[in-house]
Order: structure tokens, then sequence, then C-alpha cells
């Protein structure tokens, strides 16, 4: 007797605390995680919800973020799961087969198409609708990074791109500024080494540095390789997508870039993404090769007191250095997986947190890339700097979704590329290789 | 009267052995199973099933998210032979055993003979050399990166005080699997040199007593009275250690990530790209499969060689 009313009271106790923790009127709470690479910097952005305050890609993702779970009025809380760029995808798909999905996931839209072929990632077209998001917003090129056989898999984030970052103070001290103070910038391979052998006389530095060593950095050899490769008009797929075909002239040409770059010790060699960096923002190089999403984390640098890069820093769209003038692209867009928002609830959330995202293009667009919606586009030209990038959607170029495999081909040709900076491989060596080891890339696929 | 005994000891234990026999105790029974079952389960759960599926799923085209196209027989071993990844990882790999299993045997043990004392300074320096294996490998990783880096890494400075070159260990394709096979010496020497000490622990005083009477000098003593005590010891650490070294692929995955020119890939690593990366399972689960080969063939190896010697 004595135990059943101590139950009793236990229980009466539990729903008192229940209710206290719920109070009347409260929305239930729904979580929806979020699958995404951008860095981790909680211990700068852990609880800011200013955007004006948030820095380069990681402060203002985990901003807008921080932002949504605490002003919707939906009661939805978003996750993040925050995974290293390096091996994003190896994780994501792990947990895709292990069934362990997240809602909504960020996806390059070179990677798109594989998932799609998987049937992975689902159309958006009526979760946009729902949202309230209108497809004719996007920008051409955005559009076309998410757009398959008419339908639309995903919500467009951005377009970027690859760029030079400059150090203009170490042109200056080589005499390679024009009259106006702005950087000169190569035409032709030859008018690049002749640079590069100028500021190593004058400064002592090299030239160029790019990481090369870390996990995800094979990804810049590829980007590097592509956008001369584009400037030549050639593709890796000159045949069709069932064979690449890696030993052509104009690949063969992009591989040399580097080799020439190497042999006149003009780009670093064995420095990762961090050495990299602190390399570029110490003054120890004079062009950085990375991409747009580096432009506000340089500028802040810039700006601060004693920096070497005080001088002067600017971008350029990675310049040409053939005959057609044109650079890589993808886009980061936001997708909704299979099995990942199956409650009508979840997907009720996942709508409102993109259209929260996507009314909020432009906060994410100050980290450096380019948005992916058109009506924004004036006001991000208007940032520092974007002058000289914002023209990249007309001459960028992409893979179609038709590529397959596209992370494994940026995979293995950065890591020739790494090979020719590093280890001395040569030119012809690295496409050798890179066709032999393009074959089982596309085997029985 | 010790026949007396013998005849009285059997017929005073018959009594509790037949009590017991109509009991059930010590009789066969398939319900004595059950005593073994949960380990059994969890064997064939966690190591059988998985290891079967695994050589089952090496002679298919397994898809990981298009999923199960058939099988194609021996074609992923075919594949796997005539690629050059492949062959270079394999290299790698054998060629990382072969330089850490002997450092490990060898500095291992030297660490534990100096060590094996009773001096604080001794304890000190025996758990600083033990210090670094509770550490992650993303940890272990990012101290060396900085080591190596070039220019301003801790390995250029001080070459640099010295007047010498530097040397970019980790982009240099002859060094690249030696600054591999450097951080991990000084990541996971405190396991080896632990079973030393403990070995060492367990050799009675007595022997070292007696040949210090007979005037045995140090050199002598260590290699007639230590090294024979330990020899099973040198064995177990030398199965351990190949059995892990085989398997490398963290470090090397955040230090040169296998490059450059292949010159630091492992086999894992390779799985890891093949089945991850490149959503080739089944291609994947062949790779794996040579991959226990070699383990099996390097660990039987090291016991046959062992029971040799124990023989002789």
């Amino acid at each position: 007797m004595a135990t059943r009313l101590g139950k009793g009271v236990l229980a009466a106790m539990a729903a008192g605390l229940a209710a206290l923790a719920s109070p009347a009127g409260a929305q239930p709470k729904t979580e929806i995680t979020l699958a995404r690479f951008f860095g981790s910097c909680e211990a700068d952005y852990g609880t800011n919800t200013d955007l004006s305050r948030a820095r380069g890609e990681c402060g203002v993702i985990t901003t807008l973020v921080n932002k949504f779970n605490a002003e919707n009025k939906e009661g939805i809380t978003v996750k993040p799961q925050v995974i290293e760029w390096g091996p994003y995808y190896q994780q994501l798909t792990s947990r895709i087969a292990a069934r362990d999905i997240p809602a909504i996931a960020v996806m390059h839209t070179a990677q798109i198409g594989d998932f799609i072929r998987a049937r992975i990632v689902e159309p958006v077209d009526a979760d946009l609708k729902a949202a309230g998001i209108e497809p004719s917003e996007f920008t051409p090129n955005a559009r076309n990074g998410v757009t398959v056989d008419g339908k639309v898999y995903a919500l467009p984030w951005d377009t970027h791109s690859w760029l030079w970052h400059i150090n203009v103070g170490l042109f200056k001290q080589a005499g390679l500024v024009d009259e106006a103070g702005e950087p000169r910038i190569p035409k032709t391979v030859d008018e690049m080494l002749a640079q590069a052998a100028q500021m190593r006389e004058k400064t002592g530095k090299p030239y160029a540095v790019m990481a090369t060593t870390g996990s995800g950095d094979t990804a810049n050899g590829a980007r590097s390789f592509y956008s001369w490769l584009y400037d030549q008009g050639g593709s890796i797929f000159p045949g069709g997508f069932d064979k690449a075909d890696l030993r052509t002239p104009e690949a063969l040409a992009s591989f040399s870039v580097f080799e020439k770059l190497a042999q006149a010790n003009a780009i670093t060699k064995g420095l990762d993404q961090s050495g990299a960096i602190g390399t570029f923002m110490n003054g120890g190089a004079a062009v950085w090769f990375t991409g747009t999403w580096r432009i506000d984390d340089m500028l802040a640098a810039a700006a601060k007191p004693g920096s070497p890069l005080a001088e002067g820093y600017t971008v350029r769209v990675f310049p040409s250095l053939f005959t057609k003038e044109s650079v890589w692209t993808d886009n980061h867009s936001w997708v909704l997986l299979r099995g990942g928002s199956a409650k009508p609830e979840v997907r009720k959330a996942a709508q409102t947190f993109l259209k929260f995202m996507w009314d909020n293009n432009l906060a994410w667009s100050r980290a450096g890339h380019l948005p992916a919606r058109a009506a924004v586009l004036d006001e991000y030209a208007k940032l520092p700097l974007r002058q000289y990038v914002v023209g990249i959607p007309q001459i960028g170029r992409s893979l179609p979704h038709e590529a397959r495999r596209q992370f494994g081909f940026q995979a293995m040709i950065g890591e020739e590329i790494v090979s020719v900076i590093n280890a001395g491989k040569t030119a012809q060596a690295a496409a050798d290789a890179a066709q032999e080891r393009s074959e089982p890339l596309l085997r029985g696929r | 009267m010790s026949g007396a005994a013998d005849v009285l000891a059997p017929g005073a234990a018959a009594r509790p052995v037949a009590a017991a026999s109509a009991a059930g105790v010590g009789r066969p029974s398939l319900l004595n199973l059950l005593f073994v079952l949960p380990y059994v389960m969890l064997m064939l759960g966690l190591v059988a099933v998985p290891v079967g599926f695994g050589l089952w799923l090496s002679f298919q085209d397994y898809d990981m998210l298009g999923g199960w196209n058939g099988s194609v027989g021996l074609a992923n071993y075919v594949n796997l032979l005539s690629d050059r990844i492949f062959q270079g990882a394999v290299r790698n790999t054998l060629l990382f055993v072969a330089m850490t299993v002997p450092a490990f045997v060898g500095l291992g043990l030297f660490l534990a003979l100096a060590l094996n004392d009773g001096l604080r300074r001794s304890a000190v320096l025996r758990s600083v050399f033990f210090g670094s294996s509770v550490l992650s490998v993303t940890v272990v990783t990012l101290i060396w990166r900085l080591v190596y880096m070039p220019e301003r890494g801790l390995l250029g400075t001080v070459l640099g005080a010295f007047g010498l070159p530097e040397v970019n260990l980790v982009a240099d394709e002859r060094l690249a699997l030696l600054s591999v096979v450097i951080v991990t010496l000084w990541w996971i020497i405190g396991l080896p040199m632990t079973l030393f000490l403990a070995a060492l622990q367990q050799i009675p005083r007595e022997i070292y007593e007696a040949a210090a009477l007979d005037n045995a000098g140090r050199a002598r003593t260590l290699w007639s009275i230590t090294l024979p005590s330990l020899k099973r010891t040198i064995l177990l650490v030398a199965v351990i250690e190949a059995i892990l070294q085989f398997q490398i692929f963290g470090q090397v995955l955040l230090i040169t990530g296998g490059g450059p020119n292949n010159a630091s890939r492992p086999v894992v690593q390779f799985i890891y790209e093949a089945g991850f990366r490149d959503w080739q399972l089944g291609f994947a689960a062949a790779a794996s499969q040579v991959l226990f080969l070699l383990m099996l063939l390097a660990a039987l190896g090291q016991l046959w060689l062992g029971r040799r010697q124990d023989r002789g």
C-alpha cells in the first residue's frame, strides 16, 4: 500500500515537473539535423546571432543557424552536424549507408548527379513551392547547377570559383604593378614564369602558394587544372562520359603548367592548408591559389594593424594563361536526403529552414561566394573586391551532371598534381597515371 | 605405506565423484554449451559473419549507394593485381611494417632496460614515454605537422640553427613513409616498452645474483639471461605490432595523404578510398581480403619462428 502510494506521489511529481517544463501554449519542438562542412567555430560564434559580427564561411553559417534557432516561431531546432571538408562525402555516404541520414545536407552540385542516380537526393520542387521559394529567382549558374532533367534537386546556396589572392605589397616590391598600383596579371605561362623569376629575385619569395598535403588539398590542384583546361576549350570527357581522356594536348598542357612552376621553384611544396594560409598571411608568397570563400577572411586579416597584407590585398579570377577566358566553378547547395525528413513535421521544418536560408543568401555571400539569388547580385557587387569576381558566372564552367564520380576524379587529378609539385613527377607521367587511374573510377558504373 | 595410501585415496574420492555423476555434473551435455553461448554468439556476430560477408562481397559488384549489381567472380581480384596504386599500397605497407616492427622491438626493449629500476627519474620517464600513447591520432598528427612544416616547422628551425639545409620529409617521395614511421614510433612506443618492463620484472633476481657471483659482465648477463628470458615477450610484441602496423591509416591520411606519388599510401587507405570515396565496396572488400591474408601470413610466420626457436 505504502509502495503504491509512493509511486503515485512520484508520478504526480513527474507530471508536475513535465508541466513546468512545457508551459501551456508552447510549440512542441521539432529537431532537424543539418550535415555540413565550412568548419567549426563555436568558440567565436557559439551563441552569436548578430550577422554583422560574423566573418568568414564558418562565422556566417554558425551565426545563421544560431539566429534561426533563436528567432523561428515554429519551435524548430536545427542541429548542425559539422564534418571536416576533406572526408565530408565519405562520411555522409557512410551515414546514408548506415541509415543515419541527416534531414538536410550541404552538397556541391558537382556531386549531386551521383547522389541523384543512387536515388539518395530527391527533387525539391514541391518543397520550394511550399516554402515560397521561386526557382526563377535563382541565378542562371545556380539554377543550372541544381536542375537535372527539368527537376530541381536542391536549394542553391552560392556560386563559388577559383581565384588568385594577391599580396599587392610583394607585387610592388617586385615591380609587377601598373601605373595605378594594380598587380599586372600574366596572360601566358611564360609571362607568369617571368614574373615568378622577378618575384624571387626582388623579394626572395616564391610566386605562388597552394596547399598540397592535407586530406582535402587535392581539390586545389584539380580546380587549377580544370580552370587551365577550360581556358583551352578542353574537357576530360572529350568523347562522352563513359571514358575519360586525360592525355589530350589540353590536359597535358594543364599538367605542364604545374611542372614548370615546380621546376622554376615558383610554387611552395609540402604545405597543408594551415601552412598555406600562414604563408600567405605572413607575406611568405605573392599569390595564393584558393577560392572565393577566403575573401572575407583575408580582408579581415589585411585590416589588422601590422599585417603583411596591409600594403594591399586583392583578388582576381584565376587568370587565363591560354586562348579563352574561363574558370572552374561549382555551387554549394542544400539537399533533402531520402529518408532524412520522412516525417511530415520534419519535412515542414526543413522547408521553413530553407526559406530562412534563402532569405539570408546575401549574408552568406559576404564570406566571398557569389549569391545564388539573382536579386541580391547588385548588393553583392558593392562588397569589397567583389567587382573582380562578380562576372564569374559568365565565364564559369563545370562538368555536367552526366559526368560520374566527379569527386573521385577531383581527388585523383589533384593527387597527380601534388606529385608533380612535391615529387617532381613529369607532366606526361602524371597524365599517363591519371589516365590509368580514371578507368577503375568509371568501371561498371 | 605409500601403497596403502594409493589404494585409500581413490576409494575416498570415489564417493563424491559418484555422487556428482549421479547429479549430472561432469557428464557431457549439450546444455553445457549454454555457458559458452554468449561468447560464441558474439564471435559469430562480430567476427565470423562480417568476415564471411566481406569474403562474399569481394566477389560482387556492390556499389555503396547503388546496391548490388551481381556477382563478378574473381574480377575484383584480377583488377587489384593490375592496379598500380594497389601494388604501391602493398609495397608501402610491407615496407612500413618492416621498418616499424623491428624498431618497436628494439627501441621498446632499450627503453625498458634503461628504465627498469626504482628511481624516481625512471618513473617519470616511463610516464613520459607512455604519455603520447593516450593521445588521439588527430592530436598526434597535428603536433607532427607543425614539426614537419616547411620553413617554420620545428625540424626546419632546428636544422637551420645548425646551418643544415631544410629537409621536407612530407613532400619528398623517398622520405614521406619515413616521416610516418617516426610519428608512429613516437606515438605508441609506450606499449612495447610497458610489455618489456613487465616481462623484465618477472625474471627472478636470483638468476642475476648467481650471474654476478660468476663474474658475468653486463653484456654477458643481457645476452645469456635477459634476452632468453624475454624471448616470448619479444615474439608477443612483434606479433602485436605487426598486426597493428599492417593496419596503418590515420597518420598517413592526416600527414601525407598517401603521397607524394603514392609513396606512402597504405592498403587500408586504398580500401577506404575504394569503398567510401569511389563507392566500390566489392573492390574494396577484395583489397581487404588481401590485407587479411598478408596479416595472417605475417602472424603465422612469426609464431612458427617462435616455436622453432623454442624447440631449438
